[in-house]
């Protein structure tokens, strides 16, 4: 049996899955991590010149930023990752792209995404806004642990796997826990 | 010992000639049954084309650590007088999730030659493999379904209880059927009945960690009545006053697991908490029970314990709603322990009684706990205060797992003065805690492998720092019987996973997780490490996929599974998990194998390169 060379393809982005029928929210810790984790590698210059390559044939332009807000100069991880690279090896005409113009940290980009992929940047651009509110499922306290979880190993952190029996017993407590109390804990179960 | 052994066999075999040549075919006939395990086994085989053949017909049992190592059909001609086999599919990680449900191991072909060739198969072991119905039953109406004693199907998927039904109506010399952490589909409890009816040898019956809701404690109470063997019994949830008359009926029983507890928290004040138990307070064990598990005992319940905790030798707290202080009042009453698994809220102070009171201790699992504070005590944390605790306490530890908030290398260092009789140590450093106390754990490492002389199987799981490049050349140095090993996030690059594979003479299974090794490096490991027969990797630092290309060789297969996200339908939300791609290889006498599912591909090197 003759395959085809192996891609690996982080994001299953060529996987015929059937979009989730409402937005999806991702294992935050892990998927956040991993995107932030990889971009954090690339070398600034590096990426600006992908991003370029990516818009070159589709009528758009980057601009460079006058006054950087930061030292390092990191575009919005997503619309780089995850399309913009494969758009430049093989650039993709589709006619169902539309433009997206993006405002960060001093600097405009503006990008040919389709409607899913426009999607998944405002969710996630949607879960950093919120993330300060939220209740911490990062270790420490405050930006600097966030940064050291951002940055995390080469490979992007991935957490530590779950027995599947734990698991499942973890839940059910969880569920029963509701169950009986309901207006949060009374006594220690 | 036993090498010795088989040496003085040759030499005599040698030394007496062809003169007698008849004499010694009976005595070795006589005397190769008697030597049991695997390795001798081995040994013996290839000795000589006649001590090869008396090997072959009196082999008893073979475990097959890999099912797609070999065929069944080679099985068959090599050892056709099988009475007992144990088969392996998915690799360990799929009891963590992270391997995809049809990846494989399916037991079908081997279900048929069983049928075909193997009518004396008494034993068989599944585990982590896909069954279907239909294996069930042909298995069931197969020769072998009539001699059939123990069937166990550990972690497996695929069946319904259908499959069960048949096997409980035609297996009737059934001792043990055994189907822990299996998924299997309920369409009612018909199959229990079936089995309580027909049964009269049963020893065993575990169900324990099924989602079974439809059983019936009025079948498991006919089964203790018409199996007075019974000795163990683990089941799915069933409350435990239902089990009142079962427990009464199996006179035998030594091990129970399962039920739950359903009474909901009691307001504060005695007379409610003594009416909570009087529903559980008929509930009397049987005489010799000793091992012990119940879900979800709370504190309330824990004095159903009390007056058997004295001869507890193993107890299962890992599904139990005990707090530390629960844990310490409970563990100091079982002073005869041996075995015990409980999640880490057992906490140091949990430990420290272990070690003051149950000096057996010799298989101690502490698992991981929920990550929300609220859910667990807050004390409920183990650190090198345990463990050193722990290690001077009790010094027949042969089996320790542990999910670690905070290590130094003290600890390790103590566990390496006083556990002597360690042979399995697993060690895994959870992740909440950003400071850990003393990183890297090189001489802590060090001085455990050097000290625990009898390891055999070695579990790792750090954090970036957690340990050096010289650290990990330790771990090859000093772990010279160590045959299993996990290692997560240790070393700092390549050259520190080269140097260790030069040593682990012993080391047959290598998996790791979230390393920083290249593919070069990978596959020069593989290369290098000479007992080496299977490899799973999950997380690395991929430079350039055609370094794989190194290690390939004859009869190595090398499978990938490519980094996927899964979407998973929780109660009320979609949650994606991203999985990074993984690299399995393993020695295989018959070739890739050829049920792949989309998510897995075989390493082709032509297709590779172009």
């Amino acid at each position: 049996m003759s395959r085809s060379a192996i891609e690996l393809d982080f994001f299953g982005m060529e996987k015929e899955l059937s979009p989730p029928p409402k937005l999806p929210t991702f294992a935050r810790r892990r998927s956040f991590r991993d995107i932030q984790g990889v971009i954090s590698k690339i070398n600034p210059e590096v990426l600006k010149t992908v991003i370029a390559n990516g818009s070159s044939g589709l009528n758009k332009s980057v601009t460079v930023p006058c006054t950087p807000k930061e030292d390092h100069t990191i575009f919005p991880p997503l619309p780089v990752h995850g399309s913009n690279l494969r758009q430049s090896c093989e650039p993709k005409r589709s006619a169902e792209t539309a433009p997206m113009t993006i405002f960060y940290n001093g600097m405009v980009a503006v990008f040919d995404v389709s409607p899913h992929k426009a999607k998944d940047i405002l969710l996630h651009a949607e879960e950093e806004a919120q993330k300060p509110a939220e209740s911490s499922d990062s270790k420490g306290t405050g930006s600097s642990s966030d940064q050291k979880n951002i940055l995390g190993t080469l490979n992007g952190d991935f957490p530590i796997a779950r027995r599947k029996s734990l698991q499942r017993f973890l839940e059910k407590r969880k569920e029963r826990s509701n169950m009986w109390e309901p207006y949060g804990r009374t006594n220690k179960r | 010992m036993k090498e010795q052994k088989s040496i003085k066999l040759i030499r005599c075999g040698s030394s007496s000639g062809m003169g007698s040549g008849g004499a010694d075919e009976t005595v070795w006939e006589c005397v190769i049954p008697y030597v049991q395990d695997p390795r001798d086994r081995d040994a013996v085989s290839l000795v000589c084309k006649r001590w090869y053949q008396i090997d072959a017909l009196t082999r008893k049992h073979v475990t097959i650590a890999l099912c797609y190592t070999a065929t069944p059909e080679r099985l068959s001609r090599r050892f056709p007088h099988l009475e007992s086999l144990k088969l392996k599919g998915k690799p360990r990680a799929a009891m963590f999730n992270l391997i995809p449900e049809d990846w494989g191991g399916y037991v079908t072909s081997w279900v048929e030659e069983i049928d075909k060739s193997f009518c004396r198969m008494k034993a068989l072991h599944f585990r982590r493999m896909i069954v279907i119905d239909a294996d069930l039953e042909m298995l069931a109406k197969s020769p072998a379904g009539k001699v059939l004693e123990v069937l166990k199907l550990d972690k497996c998927s695929g069946f319904s209880t259908d499959g069960l039904l048949i096997i409980g109506r035609l297996c009737r010399n059934l001792k043990t059927l055994f189907m822990e952490e299996s998924t299997i589909v309920e369409k009612d409890g018909e199959w229990l009945h079936e089995l309580a009816l027909n049964n009269t040898v049963l020893e065993n019956v575990n169900f324990y960690m099924t989602d079974l809701t439809k059983v019936r404690s009025t079948d498991l109470e006919l089964m203790a009545k018409n199996c007075p063997s019974l000795t163990s019994v683990k089941i799915s949830d069933c409350d435990i006053s239902d089990l009142i008359g079962f427990f009464k009926a199996a006179n035998a029983l030594e091990e129970f697991g399962g039920g739950s507890f359903n009474e909901p928290p009691g307001q504060i004040g005695e007379g409610v908490f003594n009416e909570q138990l009087g529903r559980y307070s008929a509930v009397s064990f049987p005489p010799r029970l000793c091992c012990l598990g119940l879900t979800y005992l709370g504190k309330a319940e824990m004095p159903l314990i009390f007056p058997i905790a004295a001869r507890l030798k193993k107890l299962d707290l890992l599904y139990a709603l005990l707090d530390t202080a629960g844990h310490c009042d409970l563990l100091q009453r079982c002073l005869n322990l041996e075995i015990l698994e409980t999640r880490n809220v057992i906490g140091d102070r949990g430990l420290e009684v272990l070690a003051q009171f149950c000096k057996k201790m010799k298989r101690l699992r502490i698992e991981r706990g929920a990550d929300e504070q609220e859910m667990e005590d807050v004390e409920g944390i183990v650190s090198q205060r345990g463990l050193i605790a722990l290690a001077q306490g009790c010094l027949d530890l042969e089996y320790l797992a542990v999910y670690v908030s905070d290590i130094t290398n003290e600890a390790l260092e103590c566990i390496g003065r006083y556990s002597k009789n360690m042979c399995d140590f697993r060690l895994v450093l959870l992740d909440r805690e950003e400071t850990i106390t003393d990183l890297p754990l090189d001489n802590g490492v060090r001085s455990l492998l050097i000290g625990c002389e009898k390891l055999r199987r070695f579990a790792l799981y750090l954090r970036p720092g957690g340990l050096t490049d010289l650290g990990l050349s330790y771990i090859g140095r000093y772990s010279p019987k160590v045959r299993w090993m996990l290692l997560g996030y240790v070393g700092e690059s390549d050259d520190g996973l080269l140097v260790f594979s030069k040593g682990c003479p012993s080391l047959q299974k290598l998996e790791m997780r979230g390393c920083c090794f290249s593919e070069r490096a990978l596959a020069m490991a593989a290369m290098q490490l000479t007992s080496l027969r299977y490899l799973w990797v999950q997380g690395y630092r991929s430079v350039n996929r055609l370094d794989l290309l190194k290690m390939v060789r004859p009869n190595w297969n090398i499978e990938l599974i490519p980094a996927r996200r899964v979407y998973v339908q929780d109660a009320n939300e979609q949650v994606i998990f991203d999985h990074p791609a993984h690299i399995l290889a393993y020695y295989s006498l018959v070739g890739q194998r050829t049920d792949f599912p989309t998510t897995v591909m075989p390493l082709d090197p032509n297709a590779l390169l172009n």
